[in-house]
């Protein structure tokens, strides 16, 4: 959707969001590892809270009629289970003070997934005349080419872990390939012209958080990962670009006065 | 007893084909559709069947390169009418 409604304002408060998270993690990092660790678990309450009140309010106004509709009711599913999820995580590794994973808070990140991967096909059909062969092939290849790593680093992750921790950790991967597909095609029809900026951040917004994950795997599994590491900047700024991706429709499909669409074959009678 | 002309009939089938695609993709797209319509024409859904244009630029402000679906899905609602003369026009226009 290469339209004119490229909306600047949103664009430059995209870009603060982005860099004002980045220097929040930056400076933490640089007080200490307590502060960095508080700070990276305060800010996934109201960054993938922000991003649930919004998909509430796109799948309000579009409720359950429509392909729009049906596609923002998927999304809601994404980004209540992700919230869930991610407050979960904060409780076990804030209060807590203990390993989140394997933790319920993988049950709401996995179920997420189905729910995104479908939302994305939803989202892609109305370009579907514009989804070659040859595109679909490339973003499956690609995908491939990143889980066959991916499966056999998780697989050696542990000799020592159960057979469900294991099948836990192999389950990420392999969602995040099946998701990578249709975002990749999202990211390809932007670079081809077809979309404008703004309508391709939810398919930026999910390869971001594939490479956030694929960055979690391998630091969890040389074990230097800890809670606002790097990597969590990129899980921060995914969730960033899913909130901006759904404003922008939000401003798009604003609210009008009933008069102008109910004016139509009343005309006529 | 309500006499519809060749020319209403077809005023007709057209605001009927593009509404009920629009409301298939969601009401939303409808009244937005509608908005653009008036706030850039002055213009109703049914003048589309005279302005076709205005239908086509609305979309393409909206929808960019891919108002093309759009317009194929109104096409296949109006395919058994398509050789009524206006309705022809009408998608001639849209579609090029």
């Amino acid at each position: 959707m290469q339209t004119n409604l490229e909306l600047p304002q949103t664009k430059k408060y995209l870009l603060l969001s982005i860099l004002g998270t980045g220097f929040i993690m930056m400076i933490a990092n640089f007080v200490g590892q307590d502060v960095t660790m508080l700070t990276t678990n305060l800010l996934y309450v109201p960054v993938p809270g922000a991003l649930l009140v919004l998909s509430i309010i796109i799948a309000a106004r579009f409720s359950v009629k429509g392909e729009h509709g049906r596609a923002w009711i998927l999304f809601v599913g994404v980004a209540a289970s992700w919230f869930v999820a991610e407050q979960i995580w904060l409780v076990y590794d804030l209060v807590y003070e203990i390993d989140p994973f394997p933790s319920a808070a993988d049950f709401f990140y996995l179920v997420g997934y189905p729910f995104l991967f479908l939302f994305s096909i939803y989202y892609l059909k109305p370009l579907k005349n514009a989804i070659s062969k040859k595109m679909l092939a490339y973003a499956s290849l690609t995908a491939v080419t990143l889980l066959i790593p991916l499966l056999y680093m998780a697989y050696g992750i542990d000799s020592e872990i159960s057979a469900f921790e294991l099948t836990l950790a192999l389950s990420y991967p392999i969602a995040d390939a099946i998701v990578l597909i249709p975002a990749l095609i999202g990211v390809i029809l932007f670079f081809r012209g077809e979309v404008n900026f703004l309508w391709s951040l939810v398919c930026v917004a999910i390869v971001l958080n594939v490479v956030a994950d694929t960055g979690f795997l391998i630091t969890s599994m040389n074990g230097s990962y800890y809670m606002g590491h790097p990597i969590d900047m990129l899980f921060l700024w995914a969730y960033i670009l899913f909130s901006f991706g759904v404003y922008s429709h939000i401003q798009i499909f604003k609210k009008h006065h009933p008069h102008i669409s109910t004016q139509s074959l009343d005309d006529l009678r | 007893m309500f006499d519809a002309t060749n020319a209403e009939i077809s005023k007709a089938l057209v605001t009927l084909a593009i509404e009920k695609t629009l409301l298939n993709m969601g009401k939303p797209v409808l009244d937005e559709v509608a908005h653009r319509l008036f706030k850039n024409y002055k213009c109703y859904i049914p003048d589309c069947h005279e302005h076709p244009e205005y239908l086509k630029s609305v979309l393409k402000e909206l929808y960019g390169n891919c108002y093309n679906n759009i317009v194929e899905s109104i096409k296949k609602t109006l395919d058994e009418f398509s050789t009524k003369k206006s309705i022809e026009h009408f998608l001639m226009v849209i579609s090029e």
